[in-house]
């Protein structure tokens, strides 16, 4: 027995080659493979959704890092503003709510996570986790690669301000979980579209700023 | 196209119950793709084909009140392990019970689906002439005859297979309507499934090691999900072609190659548990024979009853074919 095993044969419910043969292995890896699964065995807890950019990873993460650019490929989030408080932009969904958003990026990891609220700036628990990955590593082709994920904070089962709530008709952001995949998908696609859209054209990346002209 | 109908079932169980101790130790506690049946029955050695395909077809011809001479004017056979290596068994089949078929087909390949592909022979030999009347035979008697010989009977695929001998009735009648039948072949899977010795001996050829049927390991994750695949998609084209939907299906009835691929099959067909018949825990893995013994397990139980609608399903060896048929089921009476 090496080092390893010894310090990690103490820990129940491992499966491990030296206590699971191939056929064991098998066993389990056949009976958890199904031909379908339901929507929310795959996104009840956690969503994760990608996408392939043809668009250098640099100039993703540049994109992404930039959180104006939310106001060009989510679907809704619109009017970005700083709050004052330190890298705290608060904007509006279609119908209003305020959205507060942080930014917390990683230059080397090529992280951007968006982290943000509704109604309230204090406690940012929705996160958005990107990870964009240099498609050529990972895909041997030019791009990148974006993985998004969110997972289910309790929150989202239970508005825990619902004082701060101005719309008694309003959908709780957590009431739309069972469409993160499908809303997500969409607005990935958005980003994708407009990066390689600018990029075939050879217009800059953005976001591009907003033309005070048509400010309404 | 003629309409025909598969007015019956009947089938014949080998005496010999097998437990699992009569495999390797542990055999009871395997899981996945060879999860272990409780029992299944062996064929004894000196056993043939022939006769439980006359046992199986005698009862039919009971229930039904056949005149065998009279007819039945096509005999197709489907056999695992062949009594002889150079003739089929039909022509002896129809000795045994008293007929002259027109037509006589020992059906070789399609192994697991080959009762759906002979429906569907059954049907175009009926089309273009005046046959009235085919029974379809299909026996699956690898398990006494491979799977328990002596060191074979050790391996971990061996307690899966099960014997058994199921037959149909199909006549030129509008009275159980075939509304659809379609299968698929593809060339590209033929050769993933081999029957090979440890010493690489072929069956031919004299020597004492012994052979076990497998798949070609380094494909065997691709085979398995091309399983799960195939079946749904083609019990959809099934329904689709008969002009059903998918959930009217009353019952499912498909090859049992373990309860794996049952569980997939069903969940990607939605179709709940109680409406997809199988006997794998008491036959394990009866190969062509599971359809007809499956359908004539389902009419002694009762869960095959007046105006269902059932749908087959399965695919054979490592994915060759697939095939799949949706028919009204009636209890029809032999006119």
């Amino acid at each position: 027995m090496t080092s390893i095993d010894a310090r990690v044969s103490e820990i129940p419910g491992l499966v491990r080659c030296e206590e699971f043969d191939r056929d064991a292995m098998a066993e389990r890896l056949t009976e958890m493979t199904h031909t379908v699964y339901a929507h929310d065995q795959v996104y009840g807890q956690f969503c994760t959704i990608h996408a392939h950019i043809d668009c250098p990873p640099a100039d993703v993460f540049a994109y992404l890092s930039n959180p104006l650019s939310l106001m060009e490929w989510t679907y809704s989030l619109r009017k970005l503003r700083p709050t004052g408080s330190d890298g705290l932009l608060v904007g509006e969904d279609g119908v209003g709510t305020p959205i507060y958003c942080r930014t917390v990026v990683n230059e080397q990891a090529l992280t951007v996570d968006y982290h943000c609220a509704w109604d309230q700036g204090d406690e940012l628990w929705m996160i958005y986790l990107n990870r964009v990955l240099p498609a050529e590593l990972v895909l041997k082709q030019p791009g990148s690669v974006v993985v998004w994920t969110n997972c289910r904070h309790p929150y989202y089962e239970n508005n825990p301000f619902p004082h701060l709530c101005r719309d008694a008709k309003r959908t709780w952001v957590g009431d739309l979980w069972p469409f993160f995949y499908a809303g997500h998908s969409i607005e990935l696609q958005n980003l994708k579209i407009i990066l390689e859209h600018r990029r075939r054209s050879g217009s800059p990346l953005g976001p591009l700023p907003e033309d005070p002209e048509s400010r309404s | 196209m003629k309409t025909i109908s598969l007015l019956g079932v009947a089938s014949y169980l080998p005496e010999r119950i097998v437990r699992n101790d009569f495999f390797a130790e542990g055999t009871a506690a395997r899981r996945g793709m060879f999860t272990a049946p409780t029992t299944r029955r062996h064929v004894a050695s000196d056993e043939l084909a022939a006769t439980m395909i006359e046992r199986a077809a005698r009862r039919l011809v009971e229930r039904l009140n056949l005149n065998p001479a009279a007819d039945i004017d096509i005999i197709l056979t489907n056999v695992t392990i062949p009594d002889q290596p150079f003739t089929g068994c039909g022509a002896e089949v129809a000795r045994r019970i008293g007929c002259t078929p027109g037509w006589v087909l020992d059906v070789h390949n399609t192994g697991c689906v080959s009762f759906i592909y002979m429906l569907e022979l059954a049907q175009r030999l009926m089309n273009d002439g005046d046959a009235r009347g085919a029974l379809l035979c299909n026996v699956q008697n690898a398990a006494g005859r491979l799977f328990a010989q002596p060191g074979v009977r050790l391996t971990p695929q061996a307690p899966v297979p099960g014997d058994g001998c199921g037959v149909g009735y199909v006549a030129a009648s509008d009275a159980s309507p075939l509304l659809a039948a379609v299968h698929r072949v593809h060339p590209d899977c033929a050769a993933d499934m081999v029957v090979s010795a440890d010493d690489g001996r072929r069956y031919w050829e004299p020597g004492l090691s012994r052979f076990s049927v497998s798949f070609t390991e380094e494909r065997v994750a691709a085979i398995i999900a091309r399983g799960n695949r195939l079946v749904p998609e083609i019990v959809r084209d099934a329904c689709r072609l008969a002009a059903v939907r998918v959930q009217d299906i009353g019952l499912l009835v498909t090859n049992q190659p373990n309860p794996i691929f049952l569980r997939n099959w069903r969940e990607a067909l939605e179709i709940p548990a109680a409406s997809h018949h199988d006997t794998y825990d008491k036959y394990g893995n009866l190969f062509g024979a599971a359809i007809p013994i499956n359908l004539d397990d389902a009419l002694e139980s009762g869960r095959l009853t007046e105006d269902t609608l059932v749908a087959l399903g399965g695919f054979s060896h490592a994915g060759d074919y697939c095939a799949a048929a949706v028919m009204r089921w009636t209890t029809t009476p032999h006119a």
